[in-house]
């Protein structure tokens, strides 16, 4: 079976996968297949779960950032009603537990190589699930009881008594990065773990000297938490008579999940099932396995009876996986005419007490000359280790904060120069005459018309209107401000993925490997296979998460589901006809050539049969069948696909400040996206609204901060972490652009990241534009509440 | 949550008895503040003793210029009753603006005063129009009552019943609300009666809602927007969080102030 | 422990639970009705929104003991057989969810709002009342436009059984 995705000819293209093929459900707003059971109320969510004799867990959590683990001492929990067990470090060590490993390095062939210090191997540290020398973060679980009911155990893991001996600790990004700083891993001489320079020095030197205006910038990206709405849950259940596991936990891809929880228990990964159906959002904050995950599955095993966590949300605020926290500091080069010579960027990105994912700074390191033509550049990695929860991916991985950076660096340039912030830009976009572009850190473009975007999001904001407008508020008393940013993001994502499709008595069946949490993939992937096959798309259906039957996947994340289904399913739709077609001919006894597909119809004209898909599927299961042949109406079909694309797009926002208060309201929101062939667009304006939602609330409200003096969270719960509401959001104006990649066979770039990538960037640039007159060019740090604004517009009226 | 034993008295003096008689046991109205505290664990009471099936509790009434809403009216109610919007336009307006949805649904003026959150919307409009809080034991002046952050003159046992609000010629409030926890970060309410200017603040103070008196002889001298733009407040003696510094809060207060000055009649909510 | 007698989509329930029993613990664990979610523990996602009594509540904010006697309604109880309410159907065609574990308490909350708030709803009011409700897939655009389809369509359907 050929994994490579093979051209059958050299000059072919893999859109000429899909010569020939009639689009029907492929682009319409076709409505969701998964909606009807969940609004009914039969979702199937982790905690809607439950087994004979289950039991419950809970975790006993470090109080301190930093503290060594002295003793345990699990009498008295152990004396109270209901407790089955307290599990220690020391028991999962006893019983040989493996860290998980995340391989957290990305490796796909286009993924930007970091290295270690010195260019070492990167030092992830050890996720273990319970830690036995040291907590490294407030909230790390140091210990799990086991009880009846949750409340008991809840109340056991209060008595839990755990001897600590506090140690110094670091949370601040660059505070932890200093030489002297505590270690939070003594296997490494400081905390930074990534250090990797890119680009070309000596041009890029060159250009700086000769540039005619130089401007620089620092920023800090703020920490942010997913805040899926479900909180994390687990039930692990062991069954001693098949000495397997079974694991029911909403992810990010269950196949991967089992195979890492597989060499964390120590057994083969055909004894772990995971089964993972619908996902109360993922965003990111679900892509690597939980501790509790194996936890679970191990204490099953030791007590004989299902073990079953489901997180407070107050601990998920503490320990979910969390996202960003960059500081960026660039420079831009440019010519007297303001034509971009060259950037410098020095990234520096917490990782938290452990790494899980460098995919954050890999991802956006590919990405720092933006949508631009900078010939030169040279970028600095570093990442470095903390006392705070880990970091990984959060929603468009990496892309929002170095987009920010260089749009916020550009308009930091217009404001020096004097030019017109969108001339400038206009100047500067790759022009498509230069797709495939390849940036100054060697990531190549495939496609875009960015100006054209551009152009047409201006319009749809109406940017001629603008002063007009400013004074109207102004007579209101409200500040306006119009911000604008332009876009690229990449989408790269595990390069493999399978699917099985099955035609049934009356329906096609495809199984796949992704993870939706939200995405709509047992509707768009319906729509793909319904016309590649010539169905009807009620006729087919997606059957994903359960990892008996998913075998294999590369799960969901980095935009790259759509894209990867499409494509594989494409070329299992190629084989399936073949082997369809075969199975007739040997059927009619007749040659291979003189059967047609047609219309949906395999045909053999001279004897006038014509059959579908599931008349041939009474024929492969009653017919005399050679053994390659038999074994029903199927075909699975693997596929490896590296080459990364790059959705892009221009989005613009109007806002409203008013002064006395620092209250912002928004008032207008554009967002034109190239997402390349939209499947559907119902579900693709549903991610850029959700995408836009996740990239406001960073600018505006959210963000996960340290008390300075304790290292203690000061984000506990929803009373501390603002959430982009009904009420202070607008409805969006956002318009797809489909300029088709010339990569997979559909055309797809990616839809569900866009809408968050330029966000940080046109919030940070509105509110500067709002208070410019007052301020003068100001970079107020996200979020942007109002007693900042207000703070600001204070500072600015006493100079 | 821990475990609890559930009573539901029928009368006040039932409610009263019971209270006596049990260990540890607290009361309940709507329970939007009691049952959030208890899941927390910052509230453990062995007993809760439910006063929503008390008869003729809820009543809205208008006489003689006081309006009297008993003490488990709902949110809602109170925002929706026309004799509140008729008689205290503004009231309704603050009761209108509580929370949210479901928090007006089930929560009630009693539970709200007698828990006297320092964030809380009621405390300024009972502070501010120099109600009077009717319990079982007693009559006790607005003044009188709010006495520190969660802290009433209520004695252990003692049940609000209703609060007599005399009806003022005319009264405001306005409110900046916080964007996590969706509290007033400065509520300010002002009544006008025929002999004096009363003026409350909610959401800011370290100690709870206080009056004004500052902004009630400033206006008294002229009941004009400008008065509240001269005033000077103390900002320590202001709470700070993550969303508002003091000086922040000193500046809500003034432009609250302003804004209910110039919109009386109405509760006016901004964010 | 009490028993406690209420209804719950129409049907008779009676049940013995401990008295601190919250009525989304009774819902989801007891009655094995898991439609109903709980998102945080502070009383402000609005997942676990049930009507009680045609009001909307939180049902991680009452306990089950609190609503003896009353009719609760659950998103299990929104379609009369096979055919879909309103609001389902609103949500669907208006792509009004993606990961859908807000979407129950969301519909609860919409259909209170439909129901018994003066007419007419408009984006702003829907804005405005569904603050307790938070989405963290849609961004709410989608959402806004459902419930005002919704609220039309019943309106338009029956306007005697919904409010002025």
């Amino acid at each position: 079976m050929n994994s490579k995705f093979e051209l059958p000819q050299v000059s072919a293209k893999p859109s000429d996968l899909i010569q020939g093929i009639s689009l029907k459900a492929v682009g319409q707003p076709l409505k969701r297949k998964e909606d009807l059971r969940l609004i009914t109320g039969q979702g199937r969510f982790t905690d809607d779960f439950s087994l004979p004799n289950q039991t419950w867990a809970w975790m006993v959590r470090s109080p301190y950032p930093h503290a060594r683990i002295l003793r345990i001492d699990k009498h008295s929990a152990l004396a109270l009603p209901g407790v089955l067990g307290v599990f220690t470090g020391t028991d999962c060590s006893a019983d040989g537990l493996k860290a998980i490993d995340h391989s957290p390095v990305p490796s796909t062939k286009y993924d930007v190589k970091l290295r270690g210090p010195g260019d070492t191997p990167v030092f992830v540290g050890r996720h273990v699930l319970l830690p036995t020398d040291k907590a490294r973060f407030v909230g790390e679980a140091v210990a799990m009881v086991v009880a009846q009911t949750r409340e008991q155990a809840r109340l056991a893991a209060e008595a839990v008594s755990v001897e600590y001996e506090e140690l110094p600790w670091v949370a601040d990004t660059e505070q932890a990065a200093a030489p002297d700083a505590p270690r939070v891993w003594d296997d490494l001489p400081t905390n930074v773990l990534v250090d990797a320079t890119f680009g070309n020095q000596e041009a890029t030197a060159k250009a700086f000297q000769e540039a005619a205006h130089v401007v620089n910038m620092k920023t800090r990206i703020n920490r942010v938490t997913g805040v899926p709405l479900e909180p994390r849950a687990a039930l692990g259940n062991y069954d001693p008579s098949t000495q397997s596991f079974t694991l029911y936990a909403g992810s990010g891809g269950a196949v991967r999940q089992k195979r890492e929880l597989a060499q964390v228990l120590g057994v083969d990964a055909e004894k772990v099932r995971v089964l993972s159906f619908d996902v109360g959002g993922n965003f990111g904050t679900r892509n690597r396995a939980f501790v509790e995950f194996g936890l679970v599955m191990w204490a099953s095993k030791k007590l004989g009876v299902p073990v079953k966590f489901r997180a407070e949300r107050t601990e998920s605020f503490l320990s979910d996986y969390q996202g960003r926290d960059l500081i960026t500091e660039v420079s831009l080069a440019m010519d007297a005419h303001g034509k971009f010579l060259a950037m410098k960027a020095h990234n520096l990105s917490n990782v938290g007490y452990c790494c899980v994912s460098l995919s954050p700074l890999s991802k956006g390191s590919g990405l720092i000359s933006g949508s631009y033509d900078i010939p030169y550049a040279v970028l600095r990695s570093r990442a470095v280790y903390s006392n705070t929860m880990a970091t990984q991916a959060f929603r468009s991985s990496g892309r929002p904060e170095v987009i920010f950076a260089i749009e916020r660096l550009i308009d930091k340039a217009a404001h020096q120069t004097g030019m017109d912030r969108i001339e400038l830009r206009r100047k500067n976009l790759i022009k498509p005459s230069q797709m495939p572009y390849t940036n100054p850190v060697g990531s190549t473009y495939d496609s875009g018309e960015y100006e054209i975007n551009m152009d047409r999001a201006l319009a749809i904001a109406d940017w001629s209107g603008i002063e007009d407008r400013r004074a109207q508020a102004k007579l209101r008393g409200k500040l306006l401000g119009v911000g604008m940013a332009n876009y690229v993001e990449s989408s790269i994502g595990s390069p493999k993925e399978r699917a099985d499709v099955i035609v049934h008595e009356k329906h096609i069946e495809v199984i796949i490997g992704t993870q939706p949490a939200g995405q709509g993939h047992e509707t768009s992937f319906a729509q793909v296979t319904a016309d590649l096959l010539e169905v009807s798309f009620d006729q087919v259906f997606i059957t994903l998460g359960d990892t008996d039957i998913v075998t294999a996947g590369g799960g969901t994340h980095s935009g790259r589901s759509l894209r990867h289904a499409s494509t594989v399913i494409a070329l299992a739709a190629i084989d399936l006809k073949a082997k369809a077609r075969q199975i007739l001919a040997h059927h009619l006894k007749a040659p291979l050539e003189s059967i047609d597909f047609i219309h949906g119809k395999f045909v053999h004209h001279s004897s006038h049969t014509q059959l579908s898909w599931f008349e041939l599927f009474q024929v492969a299961q009653t017919a005399d069948l050679p053994a390659e042949l038999q074994g029903g109406l199927k075909i699975r079909r693997d596929n490896e696909m590296h080459t990364p694309v790059f959705p892009n797009g221009t989005c613009l926002c109007e806002i409203e400040i008013d002064p006395q208060t620092g209250g912002i309201e928004i008032k207008n929101y554009v967002a034109v996206d190239d997402v390349g062939r939209c499947i559907n667009p119902l579900i693709v304006h549903g991610q850029t609204h959700g995408g836009i939602a996740h990239g406001v609330g960073q600018a505006l409200w959210e963000q996960c901060l340290t008390e300075p003096d304790s290292g203690q969270p000061l984000i506990g719960s929803l009373m501390d972490y603002a959430m982009p509401r009904f009420d202070n959001l607008p409805s969006f104006k956002a318009e797809i652009a489909e300029v088709l990649s010339p990569t997979n066979p559909f055309g797809i770039k990616a839809g569900g990241e866009g809408g968050t990538t330029p966000a940080l960037a046109v919030i940070a640039s509105a509110v500067e534009d709002a208070l410019l007159p007052l301020c003068g060019p100001v970079e107020i740090p996200m979020p942007i509440t109002p007693v900042k604004i207000w703070t600001a517009l204070q500072k600015a009226q006493k100079n | 949550m821990n475990p609890i034993t559930f009573h539901r008295p029928l009368t006040l003096r039932d409610a009263s008895d019971l209270f006596a008689q049990l260990d540890n046991a607290t009361f309940m109205s709507g329970g939007h503040t009691l049952l959030p505290s208890m899941k927390q664990g910052f509230a453990a009471p062995d007993h809760l003793i439910d006063l929503s099936q008390v008869p003729d509790n809820a009543q809205i009434s208008l006489e003689s210029g006081y309006l009297t809403i008993g003490s488990m009216a709902r949110h809602v109610e109170v925002a929706t009753s026309a004799i509140v919007q008729n008689a205290i336009p503004a009231l309704a307006g603050l009761a209108g603006s509580i929370g949210d949805r479901q928090v007006r649904q089930r929560g009630t003026i009693g539970g709200s005063v007698a828990n006297n959150d320092p964030a809380a919307d009621y405390p300024s409009g009972v502070l501010g129009l120099g109600a009077t809080v009717i319990t079982t034991l007693r009559e006790i002046l607005a003044d009188d009552f709010f006495v520190s952050l969660f802290e009433t003159a209520l004695q252990p046992g003692e049940i609000i019943t209703a609060v007599r609000f005399p009806v003022p010629k005319s009264a405001g409030y306005a409110k900046f609300k916080s964007p996590a926890a969706r509290y007033p970060q400065a509520g300010v309410f002002i009544a006008t009666f025929e002999q004096a200017i009363r003026v409350a603040v909610t959401g800011a103070g370290a100690s709870g809602v206080f009056r004004l008196t500052q902004l009630e002889q400033l206006l008294k001298n002229q009941f004009i927007v400008a008065a509240a733009q001269s005033l000077e407040i103390n900002t320590e003696e202001l709470l700070s969080d993550l969303y508002a510094t003091q000086d922040y809060r000193a500046n809500l207060i003034k432009i609250m102030a302003e804004r209910a000055i110039a919109h009386m009649g109405q509760a006016s909510v901004f964010k | 422990m009490a028993i406690i007698h209420l209804q719950v989509n129409k049907q008779v329930v009676t049940k013995d639970v401990p008295d601190q029993t919250l009525l989304i613990e009774l819902l989801r664990e007891t009655l094995g009705l898991t439609g109903t979610h709980t998102g945080c523990d502070t009383t402000q996602c609005g997942c676990c929104v049930v009507l009680v009594d045609g009001v909307s509540v939180k049902s991680c904010t009452v306990l089950a003991v609190g609503v003896q006697g009353c009719q609760v309604t659950t998103v299990e109880g929104l379609a009369d057989g096979t055919n879909l309410h309103p609001i389902q159907t609103a949500f669907m065609e208006h792509h009004a969810l993606q990961c859908g574990f807000c979407t129950p308490g969301m519909m609860m909350s919409a259909l209170d709002l439909i129901q018994r708030h003066p007419q007419p709803l408009t984006p702003e009011v829907v804005r405005s009342e569904m603050e307790g409700n938070l989405c963290r897939c849609t961004g709410y655009h989608n959402i806004v436009k459902a419930i005002v389809s919704a609220s039309e369509k019943m309106h338009a359907a029956n306007p005697a059984s919904l409010a002025p």
